[in-house]
């Protein structure tokens, strides 16, 4: 059963010359209890979805989509009061860089007590103080913070990247969220520290059923309780498939490159010089037509002028018009 | 046995923090280290947070100022402070491209500026100078004429790559200079730093916590724990043999 159902989710503001796509027909399926990792470099649109789907829109921006549901609501139907009580209950969302979020002026322990919900609060005022604080404190225990008093009692700056983290995912999950969209949240940081991190998160969904929706630039560090993957380049998706489907056999060329120029995979001679992709990642304001990967990509030929439709094989989603491998009877 | 390219002799560095009126107390951040670096030889620093390798980068570079020891280059002191002598052997490069540019200057003048201060070249020459540098790292001599801003994060990493080779040094320390990168990207720059190694026989110094990156490029490692070296060797003693429990877990080695 999805909990989330995205159909050809489209984001467009008004250019110079016309209106310009930043995510173009966006599909996106999670399961309840699934963990779902969306792949892509900076500039892919994955932060905007992010946003989308948690309705903090720019009144600039152009939101349509075929879908957008949420469990039972339809959120794109919904008035702003009403989408904010439903995205405010239900979902919540960790960002890249804790420590900079986070407010430098109050510390841990006041920040964190203000995000427990007031209605779950027990007795009158100075219990309902009290059951704040043992509330604040066993959230820190749940992410795996043992020593409570001092944390809370720290600013943000004093905390380390890791612990910093774990306070942002301990707010995030204050409420019990159904959702928790995870948008880079361990870039720059050590891989001991991203693993701590992954553990957490992978706990939380085991423990409470919570569905993760993990934003990640790098195809090669994903969380590894992963159920799908969804590629994305510039706003449209490449391919969507289980870990084990995109990793042994990718079928668009944009899978395998990311796939080839990373180190993690295979034995490339010591010093020899890595497979790229030529050129760079388009900006928003000169975004080709077609397939959006066509000027980068080795196999381009005539027909990608014409965006590729999502194809389907086997619960393995691509959208090329030359997969890699010979594909037949998909629909 | 050549003399090494650079030599660090009980190099250290402490800070000193008041705890009252008259009372103080002193932290070492980086206890005296030593060893040498050949030329062309690339030589990563791997380490937790606060373990000191962005403190011994920085005074490779010559941006801190050691509290004791001293930094040999071919046998000759390197005196802190005399940046005109470093400046032309010694180049560094930040891990946030866009912030260690200055935004209010074309990227033109931000290259002709070294050459202007330590160079003897006439305002023709140095412009020709910056083209080719241009050239050299991927960029085209249009961009001498664009801002910083108008680039993307890839090609700004470029000219900052582009600013530490103009002046033709002898090492290059890069401090986490991959880590903002996108992977399409990071793989570009890390190709464009091996080819600039094989042309101009450069010695890099760099800071990384990424293993696969470490194990492809470096000839050296260095491991620092709590301001300590735990361990220095070449990439495969290291790997094939490593002695303390850090060094297998920050190269992922079993």
């Amino acid at each position: 059963m999805n909990i989330l159902d995205i159909r050809n989710l489209t984001i467009e503001i008004d250019g110079d010359n016309g209106p310009i796509r930043l995510v173009d027909k966006l599909s996106l399926q999670i399961a309840e209890g699934e963990i779902h990792t969306l792949v892509g470099e900076s500039g892919s649109g994955k932060s905007l979805l992010a946003k989308a789907i948690l309705g903090f829109i720019n009144p600039r921006w152009r939101v349509t989509a075929d879908r957008l549901w949420w469990r039972h609501y339809d959120l794109l139907a919904l008035n702003p009061e009403q989408r904010r009580v439903v995205t405010g209950r239900d979902m919540a969302m960790i960002f890249q860089n804790p420590g900079s979020y986070l407010d430098p002026n109050a510390s841990i322990g006041a920040q964190l007590q203000e995000c427990i919900p007031s209605g779950d609060l027990k007795g009158l005022y100075l219990r309902r103080r009290a059951d704040r604080k043992t509330r604040a404190e066993r959230l820190l225990h749940r992410v795996g913070i043992k020593d409570h008093d001092a944390v809370m009692q720290a600013y943000p700056f004093e905390l380390s990247d890791g612990v910093a983290q774990k306070v942002s995912i301990a707010m995030a999950i204050a409420h019990n969220p159904k959702l928790l969209i995870a948008d880079e949240p361990t870039t720059a940081m050590e891989p001991q520290t991203r693993s701590q991190i992954y553990r957490l998160l992978s706990k939380l969904n085991a423990s409470q059923g919570m569905s993760v929706l993990m934003i990640t630039q790098d195809l090669t560090a994903i969380m590894p309780e992963t159920k799908r993957i969804s590629m994305v380049y510039c706003g449209q998706l490449m391919e969507v498939g289980t870990p084990q489907q995109l990793l042994e056999q990718p079928l668009h060329p944009y899978t395998e490159a990311m796939l080839s120029m990373s180190l993690a995979n295979h034995n490339t001679p010591v010093k020899t010089r890595l497979p790229t992709l030529g050129g760079s990642i388009p900006t928003m304001a000169n975004l080709p037509i077609g397939c959006r990967l066509g000027p980068r990509c080795q196999h381009a030929r005539r027909a990608c002028i014409d965006t590729p439709r999502l194809r389907k094989l086997k619960q393995h989603q691509f959208a090329c018009h030359y997969p890699l491998i010979e594909v037949k009877n998909y629909d | 046995m050549t003399e090494p390219l650079l030599q660090i002799q009980q190099v250290s560095k402490s800070y000193y923090h008041k705890t009252g009126w008259f009372r103080g107390r002193r932290t070492l951040a980086l206890e005296p280290i030593s060893f040498a670096l050949q030329a062309g030889e690339t030589l990563a620093i791997m380490g937790e947070t606060g373990s000191g390798k962005s403190t011994l980068a920085k005074i490779i570079a010559g941006v801190e100022v050691p509290s004791s020891g001293q930094v040999l280059l071919r046998g000759e002191v390197l005196e802190p402070h005399n940046y005109r002598q470093r400046c032309k052997h010694i180049r560094m490069i930040f891990q946030d491209s866009l912030r260690s540019l200055n935004l209010q200057t074309s990227i033109g003048q931000q290259l002709l500026e070294p050459l202007r201060f330590n160079t003897a070249l006439d305002p023709q020459e140095q412009q020709q100078k910056v083209i080719a540098t241009l050239r050299q790292v991927g960029l085209l001599p249009e961009h001498f004429n664009f801002y910083p801003h108008m680039l993307s994060s890839g090609q700004q990493q470029r000219v900052c790559i582009a600013r530490a080779i103009i002046l033709e040094p002898q090492i290059i320390v890069a401090d986490e200079a991959f880590v903002a990168l996108d992977p399409s990207i990071r793989a570009q720059i890390i190709n464009l730093i091996l080819d600039l190694q094989e042309d101009m026989g450069i010695s890099f110094i760099f800071i990384s916590h990424s293993a696969e990156i470490v194990k492809h490029v470096a000839d050296k490692i260095l491991i620092m724990h709590h301001g300590k070296l735990v361990e220095f060797g070449t990439t495969e003693a290291l790997l094939s043999n490593p002695q303390q429990q850090l060094t297998k877990l920050l190269l992922g080695v079993e």
